[in-house]
């Protein structure tokens, strides 16, 4: 190895003097948005998800803000409400997959052998199926099972975080410090926590960032196709497809929904971009 | 290696890795064999009725001899029969296949130049304002629901100023091609999801190769702008982005069911969703076999023409 000063493991990526560019504070604030509207709505909205307050299809007014959809229900209340399950089900998923992502991707990255290699080749396999495919099909199994939904978007996501883990484990593997750690005699855990962690953590942030977003649309996409736990129950994706019918009479019930996803994906996506951009991506 | 060699050493991979798709697809929809038979039988049966109809359908038998007699029929271009409307798997993936390649063939024809022109125009000036605007963007565009984009595209079009129909809905035994204008937003809608995601792969690949020594001496001779992309970026940057291509054309098939769903098109992705809803699991099963293999097909002949190209790629 070239390197000589080996005795400390230097961050590889510090990220340090990233500038908060208004794009970056206008996105956060975006995101900071949708998670509220989703995780405390369900708190301050005015009426349950499910009663019926007026007439199919109000335009929106003074007693509904938003108006009544197509069972006459609140579209405020729904909104606040139908957001929870799709957060919590893809960060669940994105939680999921990270931690198995990196311990299934250290231990193929760290080491060769036969078995590693199969596992490579099998999580190879799980990218090339169709995402959507796959979560329809398990939820024919399993109908109206919210668990199958979340299982669905770990599924299809993992080999991405394998993948980012296992080309970052792969890298340090080559790296001076680790062979001094390991001529130095520490342990596994603390080579892991002290050595290998930090040097992961920005690549897997912007890989995890990228997941969650996936794993929103895969969610909401459910939702809107009626799979996992099916109506009453308010979601974003199935008060589109509700409302769609009714555009015509009225917008608002289909697009406060259609514009929270929006605002979900846009400024998640460019957080993730440049989280990825400044740690340097390696997916 | 020739190429032969390589078309049927792929062919035998793309084989194996099918039996084990069906058999997660199997496994996936049969862990309950009660449900399937009281689908069929009605929720308020006498347990003999259950019993009488499991045995009909064979449901009584092993999973694994219920597996092979499935996986063989399929090999002969029996998928069995749903157990709505009694109608033969095959024949309703044969009629409806059809209907969905035709809209993501279309939608290719429309996003695969756009991606090629941007994915280019980023990828070789990596890391400035047009780079980091295209990627910023098409970032953002691959996290958007398909149903979100259509249900935005069918308000402005539809809906606010209504030049095209809100259901693309097509006459028993008539084409789509019939009527054009049906295909217009559920097209429209696939290209913007294609577009962002192949944009993306194109430019990395145009990326790595705009940083080798031979496209830096090119531009040092003062090849630049149209001539650069087209002399020196786009033979190197080929190959890799075919397999770009037919990834985000696998990655259609997810778009397909929802978009046809948005717009009652008559696809394969909007029976595989009313198969799903209905619990008909003989045609969720062909249908998800079916969608595996052109998956398979696509990404394939991706890689073939990518060895096509250049010869000395070794994946």
């Amino acid at each position: 190895m070239a390197e000589t000063d080996t005795a400390r493991s230097p961050r590889e990526h510090t990220g340090a003097g990233r500038r908060r560019s208004p794009t970056t504070v206008l996105t956060a604030g975006g995101l900071l948005f949708v998670f509220a509207t989703a995780l405390i709505g369900p708190w301050v909205a005015p009426h349950a998800p499910t009663e019926q307050v007026g007439m199919p299809f109000e335009a929106p007014d003074g007693t509904h803000l938003l108006g009544t959809d197509v069972l006459g229900r609140d579209v405020l209340s729904r909104v606040l409400h139908g957001g929870r399950v799709i957060v919590v089900s893809s960060v669940c998923a994105t939680i999921a997959t990270s931690l198995i992502g990196i311990v299934v991707g250290l231990w193929a990255g760290l080491g060769d052998g036969r078995f590693r290699e199969a596992v490579v080749r099998a999580v190879d396999v799980l990218a090339a199926v169709p995402a959507l495919l796959l979560m329809l099909v398990l939820a024919a199994g399993y109908p109206a099972s919210d668990t199958a939904v979340v299982a669905a978007v770990a599924l299809t996501t993992l080999p991405f975080s394998v993948r980012v883990v296992r080309a970052a484990a792969r890298r340090l593997a080559g790296r001076g410090y680790i062979e001094a750690a390991l001529a130095r005699g520490d342990g596994t855990l603390h080579l892991l926590r002290y050595d290998v962690l930090p040097n992961l953590a920005g690549p897997l942030a912007a890989d995890a960032g990228i997941r969650l977003v996936a794993g929103v649309h895969l969610t909401a996409t459910a939702g809107f196709l009626g799979l996992g736990r099916g109506a009453p129950e308010a979601n974003w994706g199935r008060m589109v497809q509700e409302n769609l019918p009714g555009a015509k009479l009225t917008t608002a019930p289909f697009l406060a929904p259609t514009v929270l996803l929006v605002v979900f994906a846009v400024s998640a996506g460019v957080l993730a971009d440049r989280l990825a951009e400044s740690w340097g991506s390696d997916a | 290696m020739t190429m032969l060699r390589y078309v049927i050493r792929r062919l035998v991979l793309a084989a194996v890795v099918l039996v084990l798709l069906s058999v997660a697809v199997f496994a996936a929809t049969e862990v309950l064999p009660g449900d399937a038979g009281d689908v069929v039988a009605g929720v308020d049966a006498s347990p003999e009725e259950r019993a009488r109809v499991r045995a009909e359908l064979g449901l009584d038998r092993p999973a694994v001899m219920r597996y092979l007699d499935w996986a063989s029929g399929a090999v002969r271009g029996d998928l069995g029969t749903g157990f709505v409307g009694r109608r033969a798997v095959a024949d309703v993936v044969a009629d409806r296949l059809p209907n969905s390649l035709l809209l993501a063939a279309l939608a290719l024809v429309v996003a695969v130049p756009i991606a090629v022109a941007l994915g280019l125009a980023a990828g070789m000036r990596a890391g400035r304002p047009l780079d980091r605007w295209i990627s910023g963007v098409t970032q953002a565009m691959v996290g958007i629901p398909e149903f979100v984009t259509a249900g935005l595209l069918l308000a402005v079009f539809a809906v606010w100023w209504p030049v095209l129909p809100q259901v693309s809905l097509v006459p028993l035994g008539a084409s789509p091609l019939h009527a054009p204008e049906i295909l217009v937003l559920p097209v429209l809608t696939l290209s913007v999801v294609g577009l962002a995601a192949a944009t993306r792969l194109i430019r990395a690949s145009a990326a790595d190769i705009s940083a080798t020594p031979y496209v830096e001496s090119a531009r040092l001779n003062g090849v630049y702008g149209l001539r650069l992309a087209v002399r020196h970026v786009l033979p190197g940057a080929w190959g890799p982005a075919v397999q770009a291509l037919a990834l985000t054309t696998a990655g259609l098939v997810g778009g397909t069911v929802v978009v046809e769903n948005v717009f009652g098109y008559p696809g394969i992705g909007r029976e595989l969703q009313l198969a799903v809803a209905g619990r008909d699991i003989p045609m969720v099963q062909g249908i998800a076999l079916s969608l595996c293999a052109v998956t398979l097909v696509t990404l394939l002949i991706g890689d073939v023409i990518a060895r096509l190209i250049d010869p000395r790629g070794a994946a």
